[in-house]
């Protein structure tokens, strides 16, 4: 029985697509989750479904109600309630008023009877007090509704966003990324709350979320999308070892041999690191997206990181630049301890940050741009090496930077770090949103900046790409640096990173191990890996290993190949 | 929650007493500082709903007030209705405004909201009550003189009869502070804080936010024209200046300072707005070890801003908002001590 039908849905921003002719199907009691990489679409399909954003075309249907065009409150009234994905629970009210703002927004109640207290608005009040309770109490937030809501903790925040929707008795709750900044203990805990939700309250449910554990555990069928069209869909089983899927999140499989990168020589590897980091942890208000992160980059050396989103790779670049302040661990650049330190200071020193979405000025021609580089740094620059380095800037000296293409963008950005003379160049998500072909361009570039002595910090969504030019490579997970290595060995291991990606059933991997059954294993990768896997998955993989009477290590690594080769 | 509701009306109730009690004795002037008192307060009030609540800015309330008071004076001064009549006449107006106004909102937030509510103020500033265009409604230069009113039959002007007058005004005053107190407890007054906290959050919680803006606005409205509306009576006529643009600035600016939270705020900045430039310009002259000295208005207006900074650093939430939180601290302290906990309202 199909509850949500959404039938060619398109939106376009601009001139970019951003959804194109997405169709999907939501049946009754189900949780569906809707997955992709980085600007796949997935959030413009979730706004287009609970109404913040209108589609150009197709046509979103909710049982035989019309949902393309209703007004956001219109939704409510229907049954769709949905969360999000930067918590916006009502922060100055108790967690119990939040629950009672939908339920009684609902109802309709005067606004003269309630601040005259005529009896009726107390009846309802009262029921409304009860009903909030009995719903904390399946969450298990009972001990938190008298407390003011901007007060917790962001793992209850979300527990509470979940409650508040349910106060609307919905039939279908959108869930916007409700494992974004938890840890694995408290991703397991979500799944499992998740169940009992539908259970209890007889809800379907549509979760969009990056993190593939989650959605691995709980949804009984998953869409992907990719560039805004849909990829693949099925059952997570399926999802999960889909070819298409493992090569959108991870970018094609490169077809080079792994020799052919130099790596920096070894004798610079005993060099003393130019940019040390330790034990550093940062976050946003109440949430603490980074913990524990050490990593080094040497002179002259190109690093990777890689994992998927929201791991904490952009988190850990601006506590190292100083446009966040880092909470606690110790950032070296050059011998120097910059922690804290301000970003414009930070950058003199030679240590230039390349945001995402690149911070460029769209109203300045190129060649302003890059002048702009000499006044901050006090002297005149010549920006002809800039010109030489990137000749298809030179035609372009006079264009708005703002009408130039993602990849010459990219490049303008590039240049200007450049000509600051910087000793580390740190960028953030280089390839986002550009055509592979660029993307490999712009991945040329980074070699030269190699060439010129000059150490780069990569954060990539594309792991191959990366992993092709970097000398080394740290996999974060959950806020953390989960794995590290140089990046031949890291590309070798596909499956690892893979792994950290898809929370892929490499867990075995951990029980091969156990069984003493002669495979190596990493221990760093068990580590991952074993906080990763469904319980589910693990039981089935045990069974297999039983009924065939062999070590469940040997059926893991046996899949993992056929993953491979596929 | 009932035994809530009764403490207030106490409260509501101890306060009129109390503060009925004021002003009896003082001369005229004061008299007068203290009906203007409780009609700036009114103005202060409707921010408590606008900003406090529903987290919207407007830098136009006096004109909100203003259209109150001039549509009463025409009412009474042209139509010589009851000054009944007249107040309801100018609530209903100031109401419609309100919603116009409110209009806006509906799409704007933040800075270009304040902008726009700055220009509202602006133009009926210049182009209506200054304007000759519009003189059936004010008056002309001279404004609308009302020298002989009635209300329920009693006669009150501001001559004779400015107690009559602050009396009805302090009553209404103390009614619509304690409907405005239960409004916050209550579902709706729910509604109105979650648009504040977060507008996407409550829109997708099914809170119409077309129709509790537009609620708001046009309430915000009606409590400021309400206020307004007994201006002529107070004052014996009505005239633009008072409810120029720098006076809806300088309710933004005093509601913050005394806290734009609390509605009790509202009472202390409008005897603030009211005595303190009259107490300045009364005694605030004189010889100081033989050097002249002279404290005029201008004064005020530079104490404000200086208050307005040192409060913001020290006192965040407000004067009223800040006291009132040391005071609970306080007595939650006493009541551990004592073996009993004691709830205040």
């Amino acid at each position: 029985m199909t509850m949500l039908r959404v039938r060619d849905l398109t939106v376009r921003f601009g001139g970019i697509v951003a959804l194109d002719k997405v169709s999907l199907d939501l049946n009754r009691g189900e949780i569906l989750g809707l997955i992709g990489p980085n600007g796949a679409g997935k959030t413009t399909l979730f706004n287009c479904i609970s109404g913040v954003v209108r589609p150009d075309t197709g046509s979103i249907y909710f049982d035989t109600h019309s949902l393309t065009y209703a007004p956001v409150h219109e939704r409510a009234r229907l049954g769709v309630a949905r969360t999000f994905q930067n918590l916006q629970l009502w922060g100055s009210m108790t967690v119990e008023e939040n629950l009672i703002v939908p339920m009684d927004a609902l109802g309709k109640r005067n606004t003269f009877s309630d601040a005259l207290y005529l009896p009726f608005s107390g009846f309802a009040e009262r029921a409304s007090q009860e009903r909030a309770r009995a719903i904390l109490h399946v969450l298990d937030l009972d001990r938190y509704a008298r407390t003011i809501a901007g007060d917790l903790p962001a793992g209850i925040q979300r527990r509470v966003e979940l409650a508040r929707a349910l106060a609307m008795r919905p039939r279908l709750v959108l869930l916007d990324e409700p494992a974004a900044g938890l840890d694995a203990q408290e991703t397991a805990h979500l799944a499992e709350v998740l169940h009992a939700v539908r259970q209890r309250f007889h809800v379907s449910m549509l979760l969009v979320d990056h993190d593939m554990s989650l959605v691995m555990r709980v949804c009984d069928y998953v869409y992907v999308l990719d560039f805004g069209k849909m990829l693949a869909r099925g059952e997570p089983s399926a999802i999960r070892n889909d070819p298409k899927v493992i090569a959108a999140y991870l970018g094609e499989e490169s077809k080079k041999l792994t020799g052919e990168v130099q790596t920096v020589a070894t004798a610079k590897r005993d060099e003393r690191p130019l940019l040390e980091v330790s034990k550093l942890a940062a976050g946003y208000g109440g949430l603490e997206v980074i913990r524990d992160i050490n990593l080094t980059v040497r002179p002259g050396e190109v690093v990777a990181c890689i994992g998927a989103n929201g791991a904490g790779k952009t988190t850990t670049l601006r506590a190292i630049s100083g446009m966040i302040h880092p909470r606690a661990g110790r950032v070296m650049f050059a011998g120097k301890d910059v922690t804290g330190s301000t970003a414009e200071r930070i950058s003199k020193r030679g240590l230039i940050h390349i945001p995402e979405g690149r911070g460029l000025f769209p109203n300045l021609s190129v060649e302003d741009t890059l002048r702009l580089v000499s006044n901050t740094a006090g002297r005149e620059v010549d920006i002809s090496p800039a010109f030489k380095l990137f000749p298809k800037l030179r035609e372009r000296r006079n264009q708005l930077v703002g009408t130039l293409s993602g990849g010459e963008q990219q490049m303008v950005a590039l240049a200007r770090a450049i000509l600051s003379d910087p000793r580390l160049v740190m960028i953030d998500e280089m390839s986002q949103g550009l055509a592979p072909t660029v993307v490999r361009q712009l991945f040329e570039i980074i070699r030269v900046f190699r060439d010129e002595g000059i150490a780069v910090l990569l954060v990539e969504q594309f792991v191959e790409s990366a992993l092709d030019v970097a000398d080394r490579a740290y996999v974060f997970e959950h806020g953390t640096i989960g794995l590290s290595g140089p990046a031949v060995e890291l590309r070798s291991d596909r499956k690892l990173v893979a792994g950290s990606y898809l929370g892929t059933a490499v867990d075995a991997a951990a029980i091969a191990s156990a069984n003493g059954n002669g495979h190596r294993v990493d221990p760093a990768l068990m580590e991952i890996v074993s906080v990763r896997v469904p319980a589910k998955v693990k039981r089935a993989l045990e069974q297999r290993a039983e009924t065939e009477n062999r070590p469940a290590g040997a059926v893991v690594v046996e899949l993992l190949e056929k993953v491979d080769h596929q | 929650m009932t035994s809530r509701l009764m403490f207030r009306v106490l409260g509501a109730l101890v306060a009129f007493t109390v503060l009925a009690r004021i002003p009896v004795g003082f001369d005229v002037g004061f008299k007068f500082d203290a009906a203007l008192a409780v009609i700036w307060a009114f103005g202060l009030l409707s921010l408590v709903l606008l900003t406090g609540y529903v987290g919207q800015i407007s830098l136009c309330q006096a004109t909100f007030a203003g259209v109150g008071a001039y549509t009463a004076g025409m009412m009474v001064s042209s139509l010589h209705v009851d000054y009944l009549v007249a107040v309801i006449a100018g609530v209903v107006v100031a109401f419609a405004l309100g919603v116009i106004v409110g209009l806006p909102a509906l799409r704007l937030r933040g800075i270009t909201l304040a902008i726009v509510t700055l220009g509202i103020a602006l133009v009926f500033d210049r182009y209506i009550f200054q304007d000759h265009a519009f003189e059936w409604f004010t008056g002309g230069t001279a404004g609308w003189r009302v020298g002989q009113a009635t209300m329920f039959g009693v006669r009150m002007d501001s001559s004779a009869h400015l107690m009559a007058a602050y009396l009805v005004l302090l009553a209404l005053f103390c009614l619509v502070a304690l409907l405005l107190v239960n409004l916050h407890e209550s579902g709706a007054g729910r509604r109105f804080r979650a648009i504040r906290d977060s507008e996407l959050a409550a829109a997708t919680m099914g809170v119409n936010l077309t129709r509790y803006k537009l609620l708001a606005f046009g309430m915000s409205a009606a409590i400021a024209g309400m206020g307004g509306a007994f201006y002529p009576l107070v004052a014996g006529s009505v005239s633009p200046q008072p409810f120029w643009l720098f006076t809806s600035l300088q309710f933004a600016a005093i509601a913050v300072l005394m806290g734009v939270r609390y509605v009790p705020a509202a009472a202390l900045g409008g005897a603030f707005m009211a005595f303190v430039p009259d107490v300045l310009t009364r005694y605030g002259h004189g010889t100081f070890m033989g050097h002249a000295y002279e404290i005029s208005y201008d004064w005020f207006q530079i104490a404000v801003g200086v208050l307005l900074i040192v409060q913001l650093i020290t006192l965040p939430d407000g004067v009223w908002g800040d006291l009132r939180s040391r005071v609970h601290h306080a007595w939650s302290a006493v009541g551990a001590v004592g073996g009993r906990k004691v709830k205040v309202a």
